[in-house]
């Protein structure tokens, strides 16, 4: 790795590919590790699209847009059944 | 990203944290670090504006920009056709009686919110702002009351230091009183002395008319008693004789 700044300081943007293995094995998977990472992203997205003086409906709806696709995703198995044709 | 600040942080601590391990646990507490950055949130950064931006309310525009080097502006458009067409052709993406009720509410509240978005929106925050306003006037009237407090406190002390003129407009008037009873007793004095001295003076009046009138009288009585008796039959007669002259002297003039 040719970089001047180490792996471990860099942020998921700045990673270059073949370092992406490395950089995900460097993080902090403890339990208060996990936490705060949950408590980083949520205060990321709220502070971003919530908490501002004039925010829009875009802001909840990605929320549920996510959690549409998510469940779609976890009903995907029964749903599969349902489908028209068998072979695409 | 807090944690790469955390990690640099305990990076420039190791050394001492190391040697520490060395000593022993009861140095350890002399060493800890404290919170010797600067606190960042005081006073606090006012709330943003507006969110990020957001495209068709879904997808925000970091991506559109994250793409538009390669593809330009119709990129991110033609990904997510793209993608819907796949998913749809290779059923990734089934289509039960769920599909239908759903696109008819999804795009019923695309219309409700697309028609009474705003007026909702300046509704709420009519709210907030005069919910802002409220905590605004308290610690307007908070401020203004410590500033009042403030300005009686300074002009207190600067009465302090302007006792002198009290002190002096006491000096003066105690001058004023003095140099009054001064004058006065000066008055008085001269009025006592110009009454002796007038004194003086009339009692020398009246001893001179006194003497001038003795002596008058004397003079007088003197006179009449140097007129014998005989000088007064002669100075009757030649008054007499005089008047009659006299007498004729005027008759004879208005007849002329």
């Amino acid at each position: 790795m040719a970089s001047v700044v180490p792996v471990k300081e860099k942020k998921l943007m700045d990673v270059k590919l073949g370092e992406l293995p490395s950089w995900i094995l460097m993080r902090d998977f403890t339990p208060s590790g996990i936490v705060g990472a949950f408590q980083r992203g949520y205060y990321r997205y709220y502070n971003k699209y919530i908490n501002v003086k004039k925010g829009s409906i875009a802001g909840l709806n990605m929320v549920l847009a996510a959690y549409v696709i998510f469940s779609y995703c976890f009903s995907y198995k029964e749903l599969k059944h349902e489908r028209r044709r068998k072979y695409h | 990203m807090l944690s790469r600040v955390v990690f640099s942080a305990a990076a420039t601590a190791a050394p001492s944290l190391k040697n520490v391990a060395l000593l022993g646990p009861g140095v350890l507490q002399a060493t800890r670090i404290f919170h010797t950055g600067q606190p960042r949130l005081a006073p606090l950064p006012p709330l943003p504006e507006y969110g990020g931006k957001v495209r068709l309310g879904l997808i925000p525009e970091e991506f559109f920009q994250f793409l538009y080097p390669k593809t330009g502006v119709t990129g991110p458009y033609m990904l997510g056709t793209g993608l819907i067409l796949y998913f749809l052709s290779k059923e990734i993406y089934v289509i039960t009686p769920e599909t239908i009720s759903s696109i008819s509410v999804i795009g019923l509240i695309v219309y409700a919110i697309k028609k009474y978005g705003a007026s909702f929106a300046e509704f709420v925050d009519k709210l907030n702002e005069e919910k802002i306003a409220q905590l605004e006037e308290s610690k307007q009237a908070s401020i203004k009351q410590i500033q009042d407090a403030i300005d009686l406190e300074k002009s207190q002390q600067t009465l302090a230091q302007k006792r002198h003129y009290l002190f002096d407009v006491q000096r003066n008037n105690i001058a004023m009183a003095l140099e009054v009873t001064y004058r006065e007793r000066l008055h008085r004095v001269y009025k006592e002395v110009k009454n002796r001295l007038d004194y003086h003076i009339s009692v020398q009046n009246v001893m001179h008319r006194k003497e001038q009138e003795h002596m008058i009288n004397w003079v007088e009585k003197q006179v009449v008693q140097s007129i014998s008796a005989q000088q007064e039959k002669e100075t009757i007669a030649k008054c007499i004789a005089d008047l009659k002259l006299l007498a004729k002297k005027a008759q004879a003039q208005p007849i002329m």
